[in-house]
């Protein structure tokens, strides 16, 4: 590890926090590479082996930090593989200079995409329709202020999204912007899907397959839409496409073998309440095969196409 | 867009000659619906065009461009809902970008183009945001003369209405792929694509039964048995409520199209949705034969949005008084068959997926999905 505290002892996890704590809005992926670019900064490696030891170091750090936090993984593969096309520069300097403002430019063009996720995905929301949210997504929140100032009227039903209860938040918001919402229990998906004329979820990482990896009750959500026959939109900035090609539900990284396991427990004092947020998963998995299309910065897209975008970005 | 005043200038003397009643004359005979098959749309779209283009005196791209979407703006502001000026229009603009990249040569211009290009594609694909695509439409190329530049532009024109022309040429030869002899066909509706696609069929394979629903009340489906006839197929009409009794016994059903969406599903002649579901319903094969030139950038936002209600006398006749004052008579020319009920659609290079097609929209259209240069609904928030 004497490479790392040659950086000034800089702590990458400890900024990434603070970044995060700072801004409760910023996503991931934007906060692991803010954070990557100051170590960058303040390091002075000179020669390219060197650096091509210290940030993927970094980013395994941020990696086990956050135990395995999909859209973080992103973001840092995003700038690994940066760093990999820019290693071809004369010199470590030179490299390191446009590393920076390569994650520079990422961090401020990430408000940016989420704009454009909004301008596309807009004109789906029509007057008069019924939207179903899954949790708190900060896009779809973008997509439904823009629908708001484009003077649309809509109606919006937001799952409460168990253990955090995030839906409460989105709720929270669209109330302020002025939005008809009712908050329904995760259980009332079923109950209301007929209602609805089309659903919305956000992405914690979109895969190779063209498949979501969102907050637990995604999947749910999708399989009941597919059996309405309601259109199912997946909202994600491209940053978030990630180079897995999941099987099944405990083939995510976010996998732990505790979760949900029927392990030994002490009979009689086990308060069901509390094992209830510990031993069940935050993500789930939802296939391609239930997403109608995906909207993106680079566009509205079908599944199939991420796989075509991943290809174009990482083997370019 | 960053074109300047002037070149915008350029543009308003361009257009202030015969032009603008050439355009009108086109925009009246759309809105009466004397051009309403899709192959005409975009031969006398490509037409207009070119003749705008022959008539300007305009030397350099950003101006020239500016005047094509200038026009197509027009054109599509007077048909919202005819979805083919639109992929006219953007196929030319793609078209004519692409040849004065590829014509730069080695110069330093090209040089620049080149290294833009490749900056704002990896800008993209690291989801950084699509800046620089919104931008790279106002560039200009200055350094070719303006004879030759409006001599490339023209040829692009020329050869995109060729390709239109030759369309249903090329998609017959797919036939022998997709049509085994013997095979029972189910089809509705007109379609001179289809035609000739069975036509060739035929010719090749040894025995062809072709069942051919008759598409009331404008019973397009019986001009159709009647040009299929002529080529001594064996031909069956059947009233549209058969179709779902008849489905057990099709192979196949091949469908025309009046355009295709960038999701893949399809605009096609209304009934069409009807047979699609039966045919899913009996897990029989749905092929839909529609040329390139039908491919159309946009998504499907509602299931009406692009069609259109004609003439309802040959539903209920205007002398029937008693009925025609007691109800309203809607008779939507077209359907939107969903892209699940599409099993494969077959263009000139051969047979896609329809979860493929907004890649090749994506490959031969300019600003594809985004509708930003002629201001769709949202823009300017």
């Amino acid at each position: 590890m004497a490479s790392i505290s040659d950086a000034g002892s800089f702590n990458v996890v400890q900024s990434y926090n603070e970044l995060i704590k700072e801004d409760p809005s910023i996503s991931a992926p934007v906060a692991a590479v803010s954070s990557l670019v100051k170590l960058v900064e303040r390091q002075r490696a000179t020669t390219m082996l060197e650096l091509m030891k210290i940030v993927p170091e970094a980013c395994e750090q941020l990696k086990k930090a956050t135990g395995n936090s999909i859209s973080l993984s992103a973001g840092c593969d995003v700038f690994l593989q940066q760093m990999a096309r820019l290693s071809h520069a004369q010199s470590a300097e030179e490299c390191r200079v446009a590393l920076i403002q390569a994650g520079t430019e990422f961090v401020q063009g990430a408000g940016r995409c989420r704009d454009n996720v909004a301008e596309f995905g807009s004109p789906f929301v029509r007057d008069d329709q019924t939207i179903l949210v899954h949790s708190y997504s900060r896009v779809i929140m973008g997509l439904l202020r823009r629908a708001v100032k484009q003077n649309k009227r809509f109606r919006v039903y937001v799952t409460e999204s168990r253990p955090d209860q995030s839906g409460l938040r989105a709720a929270a918001e669209l109330q302020k912007l002025g939005v008809p919402c009712e908050v329904i229990l995760d259980a009332a998906v079923g109950y209301i899907m007929q209602k609805v004329d089309l659903v919305l979820a956000g992405a914690e990482g979109v895969v190779e397959s063209g498949g979501l990896i969102n907050k637990i009750g995604t999947y749910q959500l999708a399989i009941i839409a597919k059996a309405a026959k309601k259109p199912f939109y997946a909202l994600a900035e491209s940053f978030k496409f990630v180079r897995l090609y999941p099987l099944n539900q405990y083939d995510l990284p976010t996998y732990r073998s505790d979760l949900l396991s029927f392990k030994e427990k002490p009979a009689a004092t086990i308060d069901w309440q509390a094992e209830l947020s510990r031993s069940n998963p935050m993500l789930d998995y939802t296939p391609p095969e239930f997403i109608t299309l995906l909207f993106t910065d680079l566009g509205v897209m079908t599944p199939s196409g991420v796989s075509d975008e991943l290809i174009k970005f990482y083997l370019d | 867009m960053a074109s300047s005043s002037s070149a915008n200038a350029k543009q308003e003397v361009a257009l202030s000659r015969e032009v603008p009643s050439l355009i009108e004359s086109f925009i009246t005979r759309l809105k009466r619906g004397k051009v309403v098959e899709a192959k005409r749309v975009a031969l006398e779209t490509a037409e207009l065009l070119r003749e705008i283009v022959s008539r300007s005196a305009i030397d350099d791209l950003a101006t020239l461009t500016g005047l094509l979407r200038t026009v197509g703006k027009r054109l599509i502001a007077a048909q919202p809902r005819e979805l083919i000026i639109y992929n006219v229009v953007c196929r030319i603009l793609h078209n004519v970008k692409e040849e004065a990249k590829g014509e730069g040569g080695a110069d330093e211009e090209e040089e620049r183009a080149g290294r833009t290009k490749s900056g704002a594609r990896k800008e993209r694909a690291a989801g950084m945001g699509v800046g620089g695509r919104l931008e790279d439409g106002g560039r200009t190329d200055g350094g070719r003369g303006g004879y030759q530049l409006k001599m490339v532009v023209l040829e692009v024109i020329r050869e995109f209405m060729d390709e239109v022309e030759g369309t249903e040429a090329a998609i017959e030869e797919n036939a022998r792929e997709h049509i085994h002899s013997n095979e029972i066909i189910l089809t509705c509706g007109r379609s001179h694509t289809v035609e000739r696609f069975l036509k060739h069929a035929a010719s090749k394979a040894k025995r062809l039964h072709v069942i051919v629903a008759e598409s009331a009340p404008g019973y397009a489906g019986q001009a159709q048995a009647r040009g299929l006839a002529s080529a001594n197929i064996d031909v069956i009409v059947v009233s549209d409520a058969a179709v779902f009794g008849i489905m057990s016994r099709v192979n196949k059903v091949i469908l025309g199209a009046h355009a295709v969406l960038a999701n893949g599903g399809v605009v096609a002649d209304s009934g069409a949705h009807m047979i699609a579901a039966a045919a899913r319903h009996h897990a029989t094969q749905v092929v839909v034969c529609a040329g390139q030139y039908k491919y159309s950038p946009l998504f499907p936002f509602d299931d009406d949005g692009f069609n259109t209600v004609v003439a309802p006398d040959v539903a209920v006749a205007y002398g029937d008084g008693a009925l025609v004052g007691a109800v309203d008579v809607a008779n939507p020319h077209y359907d939107y068959v969903p892209p699940e009920l599409v099993d494969i659609l077959v263009d000139q290079t051969g047979g896609h997926l329809p979860s493929y097609l907004y890649r090749l929209q994506q490959e031969s259209y300019e600003g594809a999905g985004s509708r930003q240069w002629w201001g769709a609904e949202g823009s300017g928030q």
